[in-house]
């Protein structure tokens, strides 16, 4: 790590009405972090977790309080503003993978590249190479419905990663893996990691939380523990 | 005494005084003339057979409506009906006429009357008034088949539109579908279900299609009687038309409920809900 | 990229989008024949009109040509008239009237007679040997000469009048077949046959001596033919006038029902395809409303999703509009057919005429419908908070 600050979050609330009820998942969040860090942000069920990892990843907007990426508020973003801060800087993974279903493997990790405006040549050659990454290179002219779900997630990864993201996101990326699926899983956000991508992982994995560098735990809404553990 | 009108090109001037002479004769005129030309009951003219040539002095009497004849919809020339000695020397057509129009008691007469006619006819025939109707009526034959012909291809393309919308439903709930059947629902009643649903869709989706089809005739009808001018009858939905609409509608909505749902049950259960197709023979 | 995915999605439900192409289609078809009746009839009578070059025709006063049996007397004076006016460069004078042939089968065949003048005639074409300039000389139709069972080249029996009931025929005279003849006014079936004026006029007796129905003019100069016309109106009273303009307005107000049936088709066809590719839009938007979200979550612009759904469903109006305009030109020849045995119309009027510009138009709309189509539901489907429906989606 760098010491470099690559996110920092100051008193983020967020509120919602879900049923009726006023719902306070996110209450007054600070929270830095160092550019190639490894975060996981454990904690029960209903705890704002996922909700903290959308208002850092710019998905959603705090009721109040500031999130500063890589030097830019992407709070006071505008909509197409923080779209496009996304394409370039923050790569996301989520637990259903969400992989467009009529694509191939390579189309997928091609996508936000297209967005990005980087030529037809260039984009599959990356998105080759991110394949490969993933060990996914025999995989490549698959659709998702031919992929097991480890398979998927890699390639959900691969896409996260098309841009060369400054921060990679990932809620939930082993809750639909079993076991040893998982742990390959495990494994290759190690490596996104020690290649230099700054990762916040929100899970309740406990091996993933272990693979971390620095845990925060949450509990209604606020952070109630955040420390730094034994490197891997 | 208004005689059976005679074909014949008079034309009309108004006047306003009287020759002190002669007290006029009664004619009915056209109400669209009477309409165009603001020429009112009692209203003196004067009938000829040449423009601007002599003729004789006569007294508007009554108007006249035209009848609701399909092959007269789209001629526009007005009608006046004279006494037929006045129009026979009007004209200078003696002692002629160009039909008699003849009505008799019973369909039993009509045939004797025939016979009796047509035997000693010399230089004119007698036909049935129902097989003129069907030559004049021509026109309106082939509008007909047209509107049929238009009607048969919207039949097509709701079937087609009725198709996709129901398969198109089907598909979204395919989800729902693979978790009742993994419950162990019988393909049977999921299919049963759907086509109740398209049934319901087409009934009450053919209520409002009445309700529009009723409510559009009668706009038809009266756009077109005030172009047209006349009291013919354009559109009319009867309650055959309703009971063809509702049946067709209902048909092809069950058929096309049953095509999509089958589609929908043909695919294992765990393939509609994981989204993923087994390639079992590759497997195998 | 946006191709590809579009492409792809379409592909991914190939059913459910044939089906929506070949609904598409039908609409199309429905829409292209509704634009080619619309202007159709019109484009079609104007070419009939001026076929022969003849900008203005001349009717007893308050009518118009053979509309009813009125003739116009002492036309000699007429003609002279007309004469005087420099603008008009050929006058023809028409007759109509009926004659009647007996066939050597001993049939009785009735047919419309025209007279007039070969040499400045506007109402046939001669296909085969020559036009009637002979006293004794007629052209007849195809229809005719079959019922007849005569050729070019027969002589026939013809008279102006027949009784049926005494079997005898007035003003009847031997005339002699010198051309077959394609009749540009007449009704698909109808017989016809052309002779010179005087031949009709002496063969129908006293009561048709210099009389007509009607003229036909050429005018030099077409900037010039209302001009002309109002100068005849004044000079002529006993005449009205029609110039093919009026002519054409006088037929669209007649057939006016058919352009608002036109219309309204059209506008209905154009409604059908537009909701059904709405609904389809709709449908697939809410299927995928996860996909969606997570392309805006990576980055993905949401002008570029909605361009992209709103491809999909261009790409169904498109595919669908080039099947439905080959569609629409095979059922407007049928529909065409049905309206040409229209009694009375002559057989060369087009209800259907295909025009290109029709084509365009119909394919424009079309596509119009489907971009506008496909804008609002993709636009409400692009426009989900990200977090709230990844929530949904995930509980769903």
């Amino acid at each position: 790590m760098s010491g470099d600050i690559v996110v920092s979050a100051r008193d983020l609330h967020r509120d919602y009405r879900m049923g009726g009820d006023d719902v306070h998942a996110v209450r007054g969040v600070s929270l830095d972090v160092e550019r190639g860090d490894y975060v996981a942000i454990v904690g029960p069920s209903g705890c704002g977790k996922s909700t903290l990892l959308n208002l850092l990843g710019g998905i959603d907007r705090p009721n109040s309080g500031t999130v500063t990426i890589d030097g830019a508020r992407i709070d006071r973003m505008r909509d197409n503003e923080a779209t496009r801060f996304r394409l370039l800087k923050i790569g996301f993974v989520f637990q259903r993978f969400y992989l467009m279903p009529a694509l191939t493997a390579l189309e997928n990790i091609e996508l936000p590249m297209a967005d990005a405006k980087i030529s037809g040549s260039q984009r599959v050659q990356r998105a080759r190479e991110l394949l490969a990454y993933v060990s996914l290179d025999a995989r490549r002219d698959h659709r998702p419905s031919q992929l097991s779900g480890g398979e998927q997630q890699r390639v959900a990864i691969a896409r996260a990663l098309a841009n060369k993201p400054t921060l990679l996101l990932a809620d939930e990326p082993t809750g639909e893996l079993d076991a040893k699926t998982g742990a390959e899983m495990i494994d290759l956000i190690g490596r996104v990691n020690d290649d230099g991508t700054t990762i916040i992982v929100v899970t309740h994995d406990e091996d993933l939380a272990r693979a971390a560098s620095r845990v925060v735990h949450m509990r209604d809404g606020l952070i109630v523990d955040d420390r730094r553990q034994d490197a891997r | 005494m208004i005689a059976a009108l005679l074909s014949a090109a008079v034309l009309l001037q108004q006047i306003d005084t009287l020759r002190p002479s002669t007290l006029p004769r009664s004619i009915a005129i056209d109400e669209r003339l009477a309409a165009d030309r603001r020429i009112k009951l009692g209203d003196l003219l004067v009938v000829s057979p040449t423009p601007g040539g002599p003729g004789d002095t006569v007294t508007v009497s009554a108007f006249v409506r035209r009848r609701a004849d399909p092959s007269e919809v789209a001629r526009a020339e007005y009608r006046v009906r004279l006494h037929l000695h006045q129009l026979q020397s009007l004209i200078g057509y003696g002692d002629r006429v160009d039909r008699f129009a003849i009505a008799t008691p019973s369909a039993a007469a009509t045939d004797s009357a025939m016979r009796g006619i047509n035997a000693p006819a010399f230089g004119f025939r007698a036909y049935r008034s129902r097989d003129i109707a069907v030559e004049t009526s021509r026109t309106f034959l082939v509008v007909s088949r047209f509107h049929r012909a238009i009607g048969v291809i919207t039949i097509v393309a709701s079937a087609i539109f009725l198709l996709c919308i129901m398969l198109l439903k089907v598909d979204e709930r395919r989800r729902d579908v693979a978790a009742l059947r993994l419950m162990g629902i019988s393909a049977r009643s999921i299919v049963r279900s759907v086509m109740v649903e398209a049934a319901l869709v087409a009934v009450i989706g053919s209520g409002v299609g009445v309700f529009i089809g009723w409510s559009a005739a009668r706009i038809i009808n009266w756009h077109y009687r005030g172009v047209y001018r006349t009291p013919l009858a354009f559109a009319s939905v009867t309650p055959n038309i309703i009971v063809l609409a509702v049946s067709l509608s209902l048909v092809l909505g069950l058929i096309a409920g049953f095509v999509a749902a089958q589609r929908l049950v043909r695919v294992p259960a765990l393939e509609l809900l994981t989204g993923r197709h087994e390639d079992r023979a590759a497997a195998a | 990229m946006l191709f590809r995915l579009a492409w792809a999605t379409l592909s991914r439900h190939r059913s459910r989008t044939l089906l929506a192409v070949l609904g598409v289609a039908v609409s199309a078809a429905m829409l292209l024949d509704m634009v080619m009746l619309s202007s159709g009839m019109r484009v079609s009578f104007k070419n009939l009109l001026l076929a022969r070059g003849f900008q203005i025709r001349l009717a007893p006063k308050g009518t118009l040509p053979f509309d009813t049996d009125a003739t116009i007397v002492r036309s000699s004076e007429i003609t002279a008239a007309l004469a005087s006016i420099p603008d008009i460069a050929t006058i023809s004078p028409v007759l109509g009237g009926q004659i009647h042939v007996a066939a050597r089968n001993g049939a009785v065949v009735s047919a419309i007679a025209l007279g007039g003048d070969a040499a400045a005639q506007g109402d046939y074409e001669i296909i085969e040997g020559r036009a009637p300039t002979g006293a004794n000389e007629i052209a007849a139709s195809d229809d005719f000469l079959r019922a007849a069972v005569a050729r070019v080249g027969d002589t026939l029996s013809a008279a102006a009048g027949y009784d049926p009931q005494l079997r005898s025929f007035a003003g009847s005279r031997p005339l002699i077949v010198v051309g077959r003849a394609k009749f540009i006014y007449t009704s698909a079936g109808q017989r016809a046959v052309a002779l010179p004026l005087t031949t009709l006029q002496s063969m129908q007796g006293s009561a048709a001596a210099d009389r007509v129905s009607f003229y036909m003019l050429r005018i030099r100069d077409d900037g010039r033919v209302d001009d002309v016309l109002h100068r005849i109106e004044r000079e002529i009273p006993r005449v009205s006038g029609v110039s093919t303009q009026t002519a054409m307005a006088q037929v669209d107000e007649r057939l006016s029902y058919f352009r608002q049936l036109a219309l309204i088709l059209g506008a209905v066809s154009l409604a059908v395809g537009f909701l059904l590719v709405t609904t389809l839009v709709t449908v697939s938007v809410n299927e995928r409303l996860g996909e969606i979200v997570v392309l805006r979550a990576i980055g993905v612009a949401r002008g570029r999703i909605v361009q992209q759904i709103v491809l999909e469903g261009t790409a169904i109006m498109f595919v669908g509009a080039i099947v439905g305009l080959v569609l629409g030109l095979g059922t407007a020849r049928y529909l065409n057919s049905i309206l040409s045995s229209f009694p009375g119309l002559p057989a060369a009027i087009d209800f259907f005429l295909f025009q290109p510009s029709d084509a365009w138009t119909a394919l424009g709309m079309l596509v119009g419908a489907g971009i506008l189509a496909g804008i609002y539901p993709s636009w409400r489907g692009a426009s989900r908070p990200i977090a709230i429906t990844l929530r949904e989606e995930a509980v769903g």
